[in-house]
């Protein structure tokens, strides 16, 4: 049952795929056309020789074959190569994302342990002062920009701290220059960037969970629950808890996709070594073929992560396989 | 008296009610969502901030012409990293700029292009949405597979790979890294959710028996879709636009953090921040400023849109 | 006076609205004897469930017992704390509700939750509570029981769900069990079949049983007493077969004509009760069915009477009847 649904959902993903590619190519070729970043301004170059390498390049084929070339390589599992210095899309992806995945799994994890007793309290305790207060953080938790959260954070935990004597922690990268390589090395390296990310999820799925919270609570079910005789505990964390994590599943789910994307800002500000600040980097040195393939992938990557939100959404609520 | 005065006006009102009343929530919708609204105290008065960061930034050049007498761009090399004083009562930057009217000139950059791209991406998202909604079929599919794709490429790679390719000339025109280029920019990367929600809810008015009835006196689908349907669906586009205006400030914010919206030396909140993140040791005040003025603009749009949102959402109720 | 299982005295349940304070239960005694059914008919807002909730100590929130008492065998349920209600839940007292499709937590397996009070109150591990809870559907008519309690309960019809809500109920072996318009929610054919269970477990089980209809059909075949509420008050109480001869409320005299009869006279009109429930948060004074009765005197209107005997088994809130008249022969 669960085999067909996931079958049913794969196949509906290919158009989506396959449009992805087909907007980021043509984006990419009707803004920047076949500009090679330097090539012109080469002054060893005789113009035979850019003719040369833009043939080479494929630069000179009608779009519908640069396209042809470029999907075909992409099935291949090769993602072009960089204009700027010729090396493979997908080796500096693979250099990139275990830091992107670890920086994003890091910061989920931290919001899903921080959001969820937030909300249950704030369901539990509804218009308490406690629930008023949660309210307002997660108001304000949304409308901080996360990269000036960023700037305020390294401002005091690195700059003020070192200055004031302090142990600080560092304001970016991944690890030290010099005895990197070290665990605490890096988890000093993760603490910002990581609680910075996961200040915005929690200000999400803390009110999330309390609105999910809410409803459940109000179910006949609940009810039939509270009449066998059980704990108010047993209750909240076993009937009605596993019934509005589904919809948080989803919401979560919803990250999945955003795994690798949803950090880039905070890749940025503290120059975490991620997907995201390489795409950064990239674009302002006008390697598009870099930009155009890690945009592809990384676009993939969402596709492929609401796939696995779905199926999880369906292990988890037994209805969904049969709808 | 008064019971005849009913009666007229209970007459008057039904022709009014066979025309446009059936095909919009009723009259008192509005009416009765504004008043809930102006109910909610907290929301009007973040409704209220909006309106004086809007009016300050409509205001901008007569507020560095007569309040500090300096334009943003005024260099002053012997006066950087000035102190709060009278002359710069927010203080300066590196170039001796003053901190006060750079944030004044801010404001207009982050105000109009939140203002600017809602506005955009409610008319293509809009558009997109009651056409697929009400024409169903292929063109349906069609323009929802397109979402669903342009939805599966994150917003911030999009607007990088765009934006880095600025300045692009398009027959006459050349877009640049200027607000109206960037609303249009963001607002083209963003409207896919709004055409959903649109969509969505077409789908539940469109089989309701007053379209029915109206096409059966053989009303025209243009007129159909704009007299009949834009008002059922106008509620949600509200409160999408309400909850948005926060969001795209943010957005645009960002861009400029990381150098790829509005360009120095014009100033804007987020550009500014992106300048005081070299002078950490310098001036604290530089990283603060601008960073305030975000979270004030943002969280009053945030607060008013939620007003907004539970004032006019029709499925809260 | 003999002590009864459950005795409800003087309840009274309000809710604090916006509007004003809904009394939603004002007033209500009845009792309750081991093994004996009772059935508590209405129309919807008359408090007939409020009134079984509050015995439970289930109420929503805003809602909240204001005064009265609930004894059972003797302890008062109104004022016990909240584990000592959890005792009391599911192990004393069972109940099941209207909408089985709503009624059972979606995200769990249907055994796992008919076993679940064995393992609240009997401390049955696991597979003991699994085992038990296929024998109690069985019992309550599922066929395949082993196979059934493995699946979820969107794979069961809306019979079946009530039925293995009742075998829920049943598991734990309470001295009461409370069903709140188990049948409404149902197909007809199926109504007849969840009522002839319950008639059974009463039977076989020996279960004291709180039937909550609208329907008075339903409690002529099954109920041994009968109590009517209007209003959040009782209009009147007694053995069901006293009751529906010989009305001795305006109000239920009323609902006997509203019920198509096969066996009626010829011609002879069905009559709707004219007008409007009332409003519970301005509730019409005096008796508060005095604007729809046909039977009204001035006393009506200005005091509520109050709960008396009139004639040998029944009790009624009637100042007509409890002057002694007959409600059939006024009529006529």
């Amino acid at each position: 049952m669960l085999a067909r649904y996931v079958v049913r959902r794969v196949v509906a993903s290919i158009p989506v795929v396959f449009g992805v590619t087909l907007i980021t190519f043509g984006l990419l070729h009707a803004t920047s056309g076949a500009f090679v970043p330097g090539l012109e301004l080469n002054p060893n170059l005789r113009p035979e020789d850019i003719i040369r390498i833009r043939n080479n390049l494929g630069l000179n084929d009608p779009l519908p074959v640069q396209y042809w070339h470029w999907i075909s390589g992409l099935l291949h599992g090769d993602f072009g190569r960089s204009l700027v210095d010729g090396s493979p899309v997908l080796r500096h992806i693979s250099d990139r994302l275990p830091n992107t995945i670890e920086l994003t799994i890091t910061a989920i994890l931290l919001g899903i342990l921080i959001s969820i007793p937030l909300g249950v309290v704030g369901a539990l305790r509804r218009g308490s002062v406690i629930d008023n207060f949660f309210t307002f953080l997660s108001v304000a938790g949304v409308s901080i920009p996360s990269f000036w959260l960023a700037l305020l954070l390294i401002l005091l935990f690195s700059v003020s701290f070192h200055a004031w004597g302090l142990p600080w922690l560092p304001s970016g990268g991944a690890e030290s220059a010099f005895g990197g390589g070290d665990p605490i090395d890096r988890i000093t390296h993760l603490i910002l960037p990581a609680t910075c990310l996961a200040f915005v999820y929690i200000a999400i799925w803390s009110r999330f969970t309390r609105s999910s919270m809410l409803e459940v609570l109000s179910q006949d079910y609940v009810r039939t629950a509270r009449a066998k005789g059980m704990s108010e505990r047993r209750v909240t964390y076993l009937h009605a808890l596993r019934n509005s994590l589904v919809p948080l599943v989803t919401l979560i789910g919803l990250e999945l996709p955003g795994l690798v994307s949803g950090g880039a800002i905070i890749e940025i500000v503290f120059s975490w070594p991620g997907v995201g600040r390489l795409a950064l980097e990239r674009a302002l040195q006008y390697d598009y073929t870099m930009v155009l393939g890690l945009t592809t992938f990384v676009a993939l990557l969402v596709v492929v992560g609401n796939l696995l939100a779905d199926v999880i959404y369906a292990l988890l609520d037994p209805r969904i396989r049969y709808a | 008296m008064a019971v005849d005065q009913t009666t007229i006006t209970q007459l008057e009102g039904t022709p009014v009610q066979y025309e446009g009343g059936l095909a919009r929530p009723a009259q008192s919708y509005w009416s009765e969502s504004w008043e809930r609204l102006r109910g909610s105290h907290f929301g009007m008065f973040f409704g209220g901030v909006l309106v004086v960061l809007a009016v300050i930034a409509i205001t901008a050049p007569l507020f560095s012409a007569f309040v500090t007498h300096l334009a943003p761009t005024s260099v002053n090399l012997n006066d950087s990293f000035a102190p709060f004083s009278r002359a710069h009562p927010l203080g300066t930057d590196e170039l001796g700029r003053d901190t006060l009217t750079r944030l004044v000139y801010g404001a207009r950059v982050s105000l109009g292009v939140g203002f600017l791209t809602v506005a955009i991406y409610l008319l293509i998202g809009g558009s997109v949405g009651i056409s697929a909604g009400f024409y169903g079929g292929w063109w349906d599919d069609l323009l929802m597979r397109f979402v669903d794709i342009l939805l599966a490429i994150p917003t911030i790679y999009l607007l990088i790979m765009i934006t880095s390719m600025l300045p692009l000339p398009i027959g006459p025109i050349i877009i640049r890294h200027d607000a109206f280029s960037l609303s249009t920019i963001i607002a083209i990367t963003v409207w896919g959710t709004v055409a959903r929600l649109v969509r969505g809810e077409v789908l539940t008015v469109k089989n309701r028996d007053f379209i029915l009835a109206t096409r059966s006196i053989g009303a025209s689908n243009l007129r159909l879709m704009l007299r009949h349907l834009l008002p059922n669906v106008l509620p949600v586009m509200i409160v999408a636009a309400s909850l948005g205006v926060g969001q795209i400030i943010l957005l645009e914010a960002a861009l400029d953090f990381i150098g790829l919206g509005v360009q120095p030396p014009t100033a804007s909140w987020g550009n500014m921040l992106l300048n005081a993140q070299s002078y950490f040791y310098h001036s604290t005040s530089l990283v603060i400023l601008p960073g305030i003025c975000i979270v004030l603009a943002v969280l009053s749009a945030n607060i008013f849109g939620n007003a907004v949102r539970d004032a006019f959402d029709p499925r809260l109720k | 006076m003999a002590d009864h299982l459950l005795e409800v005295q003087d309840l009274h349940t309000v809710f604090p609205t916006k509007d004003g304070v809904v009394k939603a239960v004002d007033g209500v005694s009845f009792h309750l004897d081991p093994g004996e059914t009772l059935g508590i008919v209405g129309e919807s807002g008359s408090g007939k469930s409020v009134t079984v909730l509050s015995v439970m100590r289930l109420l929503q929130r805003p809602g909240r017992i204001a005064s009265g008492r609930i004894l059972y065998k003797g302890r008062d349920l109104a004022k016990a704390s909240d584990p000592e209600m959890q005792e009391i839940r599911g192990e004393e007292i069972a109940m099941i509700f209207q909408d089985p499709m709503t009624s059972m937590n979606p995200v769990f397996k249907t055994g796992w939750q008919v076993g679940e009070p064995l393992r609240l109150h009997k401390n049955f591990d696991a597979k003991k509570a699994l085992k038990e809870a296929v024998g109690f559907l069985h019992k309550v008519g599922i066929p395949e029981a082993d196979k059934r309690a493995d699946q979820y309960p969107h794979e069961f019809s809306g019979g079946m769900r009530q039925r293995a809500m009742i075998a829920m109920g049943l598991s734990t072996g309470p001295n009461v069990l409370i069903a709140d318009e188990p049948t409404t929610a149902l197909d007809v054919t199926i109504q007849a079949q969840i009522l002839d269970l319950l008639r059974k477990v009463n039977h076989d089980f020996g279960t004291a049983t709180i039937l909550i209809t609208h329907n008075l059909g339903v409690v002529a075949g099954m109920c041994e007493r009968v109590m009517v509420m209007y209003a959040g008050k009782v209009a009147e109480q007694g053995p069901t077969e006293d009751v529906f001869a010989n009305p001795k409320h305006p109000y239920t005299w009323s609902l006997l004509r509203s019920i198509p009869r096969l066996d009626a006279q010829e011609h002879e009109p069905l009559r709707a009760i004219e007008g409007l429930p009332p409003d519970l948060i301005n509730p019409p004074t005096g008796c508060p069915f005095h604007p729809r009765c046909p039977f009204r005197i001035d006393r009506c209107i200005r005091e509520m009477p109050p709960l008396e005997p009139v004639g040998p088994t029944q009790l009624a809130t009637c100042w007509v009847t409890q002057a002694g008249r007959d409600l059939n022969e006024a009529a006529s």
